[in-house]
C-alpha cells in the first residue's frame, strides 16, 4: 500500500467534502431546501435513479437540495484522518472510505451545479454531455452484458499531444471500450485536444465528454451504479452487490493522463471501490497486489518511458496495458485470411496435382512448438516470418518450417502448453486449401495452389492461430505471438530445442501419478445419451474415449467452468488398494442421477467404472484362463468371450456397472494403474492385434516393467484364438503368468 | 380383489414456478411447481396445470396449410385481430412469432418488431410470448426492441440460445421478462445454458427451457427422452435443470409430410384434416406427458382437444 497515494487521496477527500459543504450551505441560502435537483444530459434526458452513486450506496433519494444534507454528513463521517508524517498505517480500507466520501461530495457538487444552471458544462461554445441518460444506459448496458462492449474507460486529464489523444481514443474504440472524458491539466483537457483535431464526440461515437473538472468523473461511477440496478437486478442501497457487479461484469478502468493531484487521487480511490483500477501515464507509486480490484489497483506507466519507436506506438502499448490490468478479453469476429475458413474444410486433402507448397512429411522438416511466456516478453498479434516466404520456393518443393507460438495469460499454466499446442492441427485445418497432419515434429502441412493463388501466405497461419486462441481459449490466453521460420539451418537448430521440450513434457506426464494430485476430473459430456454415466479421469487413466486426459480436463475446466469437466476432490481415502475415495463416490452418486453408489478406480471385479458407449476398448474376464481379454473398437473379429466388440457394447454401455467388464481407452493398457487390484498387465491373456501393433514399443516397456519381458508374445489375439478352446492351449504352451496367479473369481 | 399398494417414488426436487404477465392490467399465469413426474398425482403435487399458447404471426402466413387458413379466416391478415380470436378459442397465452424479421423473409427490423409486439399487447390482456425468427443475430435485434415495448409486462422472449444468451438475458433483466432458453436436444447443453443465464444475473424463476421439439414420427422419442431426463434431474434436486419446459408442438407437426401432403398418399392415411389435427394433438399430448409446461399450438380444434386432455389428466 502506498503511503504517498493514501495521504494524497485522503487529503483530496477532505478538500472536496469541505467544498461540497460550503457549496451546499450557500445553495440552501439562495434556493432553499425545496429546490429540485435532477441529473439530465445535454438533450434534457434524465434518469429515474436520482443521484445514482449516492442512491446506490445509501438507497437515499436526492430530489431536492434538502435531501443532500444527510449523505454529505455521511461523507464527512467516512473521512479518515490525513496521515501525519510519522503515521505509516494508512490501509486500503481507509483509502476506500476516502474514495466513497469523495464520490458523494462530487455528486452533490454536480447536483448543486444543476440547480444553479451550471451543468452540463459549456466551454468555448461547446456543450458537454453531462451525465448519461437512462435511455442511453440501457442501450449500452445490453451491449456491455452481451460482451460486445466490455466496459468503459474513464479518461481523465490531457494527453501528451493532440495526436496522442486521438490515438488513445481510437485504440480504446478499437477494443470496443466506451470512452468517458473528464478533467484537465492546467486548464487543458483531452476534450479540447480531440475537438481541435476534429474528433466527433457524443453518444453516437461512443465518446462522452462529461466536463473539464475532475468532479465530472463521478458521472462514470453513476453510470456504473445504474448498470448494476438495471442489469444486475440490484436494489439501490445494496452497495456490496453493486460494487461486486461492477468488479466482475463491467470491465471499466480509469486512465489518468498528466500529473496527478489530491482530488484525482481521491476520485481514483472512489473508482477502486467499484473494482476499477487506475493506469497513469506519469511517474507515481504502484499499488500492485490484488485486493478490491481483480488485478492491480494502480499502475504507473510514464509515457516517455514506454518502449516504442514513436508516441503512436507508446499510446498503443499504454492501452494494451490497460486492457491487461483490467483483464479484458478480446474477441475477434472472423479469421482474417484470404480463403474460406470453417469446420467444413477440416478433412480436406491436398493432392499432389494441386500442391503448391509442402512442409514436413517424408524427407522434410516441420514442427510446431507452443510455449508460455511472461506477458511483458511478447506482443499480442505480432506475426513474423523469418526467412523466405512461399513465393521464393518452386511449386511442390519441400520447405523447412518451424511454427513457434508464444502465449501469455494470467491463467495460463505450463501444463496447458501441450493442450494448446495440439489445437494447431484443428485450427489450421479449418482453412480452405490447407491440409495439416500430425503434431510436434511429425507435422506435415500442404498448401494448395488455389489457396496460394487467393493470396494465402505463411503469415496467415499466424492470423489463424491468433484468432482461434483468443476466441476459444480466451479464458486462459491473453496474448499470442507467432513466429514462422523457413531457413533450413534455423529450423534445424530450433527443432533440437523443441525436442528437448517434448521430452521434458513426456517425462513430466510419465511422472504424473494419481498420488501426486488431490483432485480428479469428471466428464459428463456423454450424458445426453447415457444419462447415468460419469467418467472419472485421473492422471493415470484417461477418459475411456481416449480423447480426454487429466490435463485436458483441467484445461477444459479453466476454459469453461460450467462445462462437462468438473474438478472432483478425492476427499477421504476409504480404500487405498481398490482406489475408493469419499469425494469421488459422492460426486459419482450425485451426477449419475443417484444410480452409481460406489465406484473403484483400480478394480475390474469390484464396482468398476461405468461406460457411456464411447470406449475405445472393452475388457472382459475370461474365467477359464484366470485372466482378462481386451478387444478394441477397430477389431471386428470374434473374441474368446464369445462376443464381438459390438455385441459386448450392448452389455457394457449405457452407464451400467458390470463387474468383470469395463470400457477404457487404448492407452490404459500402458498405465501403471492398469487394473492393479487384479494384478495388472500380467492378467492380460488376449489383446486385439491392432492395439498390439500400435503400441508395440510402449507395450514392450510395460512388460519389462512387470517383470515378464516376453509377455506380449504370450498374449493371444484374433489371429491366434477366437474361442476359449483355442486360447487355453496357447496360454499353456507359452506359460502365460495368469494361469498360475491367484484366482480372479 | 386384494388391496395393492401402489409404490410411490419420493422426490426431493421441485420444478421452479415461473409467472408470466400479472402487471399493467395483464392477467397472470404460473407454470411449473411440480414435485413429481407429469400427472402422477399420487406421487407429488402438480399445482399448476400445463398451458396452451396459440401461435400468431406478424404477417399473413399464406404458406400455411389450407386447413389452418380456413380455420382462422380473415384474422390472419391482422396480428391484433388474430390474437383476439385466439383468446376466444381458449388460448392461455399468445405466442407471437416475428416471422417477417427472418433474413430470408421480409428481413424487417426493430421498428416493425415494436409495432407488432404493441399490437398484440394492446389487443389481448392474457400473457404474451414473443418469438424471434430463430436466427440469433436477428433475434437480438427484434427481441431487444420487443422487450423494451413490453417493459414491466413480464412477457417471455425466445429464442435465447448460447450464442446470444447475454443479450436476451440483459433485456429480460432490464425489462422484467422471462427468457426462453433453447438448446438442441441435449441435457448438458440445456443445463449449461441455464447456468450461464443465472451467471449473467437472470433469476431461475425467469427462465423457461425449450429443449427443442420434434413432431410425431420425427424424432419425438428422442425429445421425449431428453425432456424426461431433464425432469428427472429436476426432481432429483438439480436446480439448474428445474426450469419449466416450453415446446413448439404446432410449428413442428404442421411442417411434416403427414400434415402437408394431400396427394399420392396411401388411402389408409385417411382424411387429411383429421390426420393433421391428430398429428398436432398427439405430438402435443406426448410432450405434455414428457413434462412440457407450455405447448404452442396452431389449430383451434387441436386447442380444444388438448385442453380437454389436460383437464382429464389433471383430474385426480
Amino acid at each position: 500500500m502506498s503511503r504517498f497515494i493514501a495521504t494524497s487521496a485522503i487529503r483530496g477527500a477532505h478538500g472536496v467534502v469541505t467544498k461540497a459543504e460550503e457549496m451546499l450551505k450557500s445553495a440552501l441560502d439562495k434556493h432553499g431546501e425545496e429546490a429540485s435537483v435532477a441529473f439530465v444530459d445535454k438533450e434534457g434526458v434524465g434518469s429515474t435513479f436520482f443521484l445514482p452513486v449516492i442512491y446506490g450506496y445509501l438507497g437515499h433519494k436526492i430530489e431536492k437540495l434538502g435531501d443532500m444534507a444527510w449523505p454529505l454528513e455521511h461523507a464527512r463521517s467516512l473521512l479518515p484522518p490525513v496521515p501525519g508524517d510519522n503515521l505509516w498505517l494508512p490501509y486500503l480500507g481507509e483509502l476506500a472510505d476516502a474514495g466513497v466520501a469523495t464520490l458523494f461530495a462530487e455528486e452533490i457538487i454536480k447536483g448543486i451545479e444543476f440547480v444553479e444552471g451550471k451543468q452540463p458544462e459549456v466551454r468555448n461554445g461547446f456543450t458537454f454531455n453531462g451525465p448519461i441518460s437512462d435511455v442511453q444506459t440501457r442501450s449500452w448496458g445490453i451491449q456491455m452484458v452481451d460482451g460486445s462492449m466490455p466496459g468503459f474507460a474513464a479518461v481523465i486529464g490531457a494527453a501528451k499531444s493532440n495526436a496522442v489523444a486521438v490515438k488513445i481514443v481510437r485504440e480504446l474504440q478499437s477494443k470496443g471500450q466506451l470512452v468517458f472524458l473528464s478533467g484537465s491539466n492546467n486548464g487543458r483537457s483531452i476534450v479540447d485536444q480531440l475537438l481541435e483535431e476534429g474528433v466527433d464526440l457524443g453518444y453516437h461515437t461512443f465518446t462522452v465528454p462529461f466536463g473539464t473538472d475532475t468532479e465530472a468523473t463521478v458521472y462514470a461511477a453513476g453510470y456504473a451504479s445504474r448498470a448494476a440496478f438495471s442489469f444486475g437486478n440490484v436494489e439501490p442501497g445494496n452497495f456490496r452487490e453493486i460494487l461486486l457487479y461492477n468488479k466482475f461484469r463491467c470491465f471499466a478502468f480509469a486512465l489518468c493522463l498528466g500529473p496527478m493531484d489530491d482530488l484525482k487521487w481521491a476520485t481514483g480511490a472512489g473508482a477502486i471501490t467499484y473494482g476499477f483500477p487506475a493506469i497513469l501515464d506519469t511517474v507515481a507509486p504502484n499499488i500492485l497486489p490484488t485486493g478490491i480490484t481483480k488485478y492491480e489497483h494502480v499502475v504507473s506507466m510514464p509515457f516517455d518511458d514506454i518502449p516504442g519507436k514513436d508516441d503512436m506506438e507508446r499510446a498503443e502499448r499504454l492501452i494494451q496495458r490497460c486492457i491487461e490490468v483490467r483483464g479484458i478479453k478480446i474477441k475477434i469476429p472472423s479469421v482474417p485470411i484470404p480463403v474460406a475458413y470453417g469446420p467444413a474444410f477440416e478433412g480436406e486433402i491436398v493432392r499432389r496435382a494441386d500442391l503448391r507448397a509442402e512442409f514436413g512429411g517424408k524427407g522434410g522438416i516441420c514442427f510446431e512448438w507452443l510455449s508460455m511466456k511472461d506477458p511483458d516478453e511478447i506482443e499480442d498479434g505480432k506475426f513474423t516470418v523469418v526467412g523466405p516466404d512461399i513465393d521464393s520456393f518452386e511449386a511442390g518443393t519441400k520447405i523447412p518450417l518451424a511454427i513457434v507460438v508464444e502465449v501469455a495469460g494470467r491463467k495460463m499454466q505450463k501444463d496447458f502448453e501441450p493442450v494448446l499446442e495440439r489445437q494447431i492441427h484443428h485450427f489450421t485445418n479449418g482453412a480452405e486449401g490447407i491440409q495439416h497432419v500430425g503434431q510436434r515434429d511429425i507435422t506435415w502441412i500442404r498448401f494448395s495452389k488455389g489457396a496460394v493463388e487467393k493470396g494465402f501466405t505463411l503469415k496467415h497461419l499466424g492470423d489463424i492461430l491468433h484468432t482461434n486462441y483468443h476466441n476459444d481459449f480466451g479464458a486462459i490466453v491473453d496474448k499470442i505471438q507467432v513466429t514462422i521460420y523457413t531457413e533450413q539451418a534455423k529450423v534445424e537448430e530450433l527443432i533440437k530445442q523443441a525436442r528437448d521440450v517434448y521430452r521434458e513434457r513426456d517425462i513430466r506426464m510419465a511422472g504424473m501419478t494419481d498420488e501426486s494430485v488431490d483432485t480428479y476430473y469428471s466428464c459428463t459430456l456423454c450424458q445426453s445419451f447415457a444419462p447415468n454415466h460419469v467418467c472419472i479421469i485421473n492422471p493415470e487413466r484417461t477418459g475411456l474415449c481416449g480423447a480426454y486426459s487429466w490435463l485436458d480436463c483441467r484445461a477444459a475446466y479453466e476454459i469453461k467452468p460450467t462445462g462437462p469437466n468438473q474438478p472432483v476432490p478425492k476427499g477421504k481415502c476409504l480404500d487405498p488398494v481398490k482406489g475408493v475415495w469419499e469425494g469421488v463416490n459422492s460426486f459419482v452418486y450425485e451426477h449419475s442421477q443417484r444410480s452409481v453408489e460406489r465406484f473403484t478406480v483400480y478394480s475390474l471385479m469390484d464396482a468398476p467404472m461405468t461406460t457411456c458407449g464411447c470406449c475405445e476398448c472393452n475388457m472382459v474376464v475370461i474365467p477359464e484362463a484366470n485372466g482378462v481379454m481386451i478387444v478394441s473398437r477397430d477389431d471386428y473379429s470374434m473374441t474368446p468371450c464369445g462376443m464381438t466388440f459390438t455385441t459386448l457394447m450392448g452389455t457394457i454401455g449405457g452407464g451400467q456397472q458390470t463387474p468383470g467388464m469395463m470400457g477404457h481407452s487404448k492407452r490404459y493398457v500402458l498405465s501403471n494403474k492398469f487394473i492393479p487390484v487384479e494384478g495388472g498387465i500380467k492378467r492380460l491373456v488376449w489383446l486385439s492385434k491392432n492395439v498390439k501393433e500400435e503400441f508395440a514399443e510402449e507395450l514392450k516397456e510395460v512388460c519389462e516393467r512387470a517383470g515378464v519381458p516376453d509377455l506380449i508374445d504370450k498374449m493371444a489375439d484374433g489371429t491366434i484364438a477366437i474361442t476359449v478352446d483355442e486360447l487355453l492351449p496357447f496360454l499353456e504352451e507359452k506359460g502365460h503368468p495368469a494361469l498360475t496367479m491367484e484366482s480372479l473369481l | 380383489m386384494p388391496e395393492v399398494e401402489v409404490p410411490a417414488e419420493k422426490w426431493t426436487g421441485k420444478v421452479h414456478e415461473v409467472t408470466l404477465g400479472g402487471s399493467n392490467g395483464r392477467k397472470s399465469v404460473v407454470v411449473g411447481g411440480e414435485t413429481a413426474l407429469p400427472f402422477l398425482h399420487f406421487e407429488g403435487a402438480m399445482p399448476n396445470k400445463p398451458l396452451i399458447a396459440i401461435e400468431v404471426q406478424d404477417r399473413n402466413p399464406t404458406d400455411w396449410s389450407p386447413h389452418l387458413i380456413s380455420a382462422w379466416g380473415d384474422v390472419l391478415a391482422d396480428t391484433g385481430a388474430w390474437a383476439k380470436k385466439a383468446v376466444e378459442y381458449g388460448a392461455d397465452i399468445i405466442a407471437l412469432r416475428l416471422r417477417s424479421a427472418h433474413p430470408e423473409e421480409a428481413d424487417t427490423g426493430a421498428d416493425e418488431a415494436r409495432k407488432s409486439t404493441d399490437k398484440v399487447l394492446s389487443a389481448v390482456d392474457i400473457p404474451v410470448i414473443i418469438l424471434g425468427p430463430g436466427v440469433a443475430e436477428k433475434d437480438n435485434k427484434v427481441l431487444v426492441a420487443a422487450s423494451e415495448v413490453a417493459k414491466g409486462q413480464r412477457i417471455a422472449l425466445g429464442n435465447c440460445e448460447e450464442k446470444n444468451h447475454r443479450t436476451i438475458a440483459a433485456s429480460c433483466i432490464a425489462d422484467g421478462h422471462v427468457a426462453i432458453a433453447k438448446t438442441p436436444i441435449e441435457i448438458n447443453l440445456a443445463k449449461q445454458l441455464n447456468i450461464l443465464l443465472c451467471d449473467v444475473g437472470l433469476s431461475p424463476d425467469s427462465i423457461l427451457m425449450d429443449p427443442t421439439t420434434g413432431a410425431l414420427g420425427y424424432g419425438i422419442e428422442y425429445c421425449y427422452s431428453v425432456m424426461e431426463r431433464l425432469r428427472l434431474a429436476a426432481l432429483g434436486g438439480d436446480k439448474m435443470a428445474a426450469m419449466p419446459m416450453f415446446c413448439t408442438a404446432g410449428e413442428e407437426s404442421w411442417r411434416q409430410k403427414e400434415s402437408k401432403v394431400t396427394e399420392g398418399v396411401p388411402p389408409s392415411w385417411g382424411d387429411h384434416l383429421e390426420r393433421s389435427l391428430s398429428w398436432e394433438g398427439i405430438t402435443a399430448v406426448m410432450l405434455l406427458n414428457a413434462g412440457a409446461n407450455i405447448v404452442v399450438l396452431r389449430h383451434p380444434a387441436t386447442v380444444t382437444l388438448v385442453k380437454a386432455t389436460i383437464d382429464k389428466l389433471m383430474a385426480t
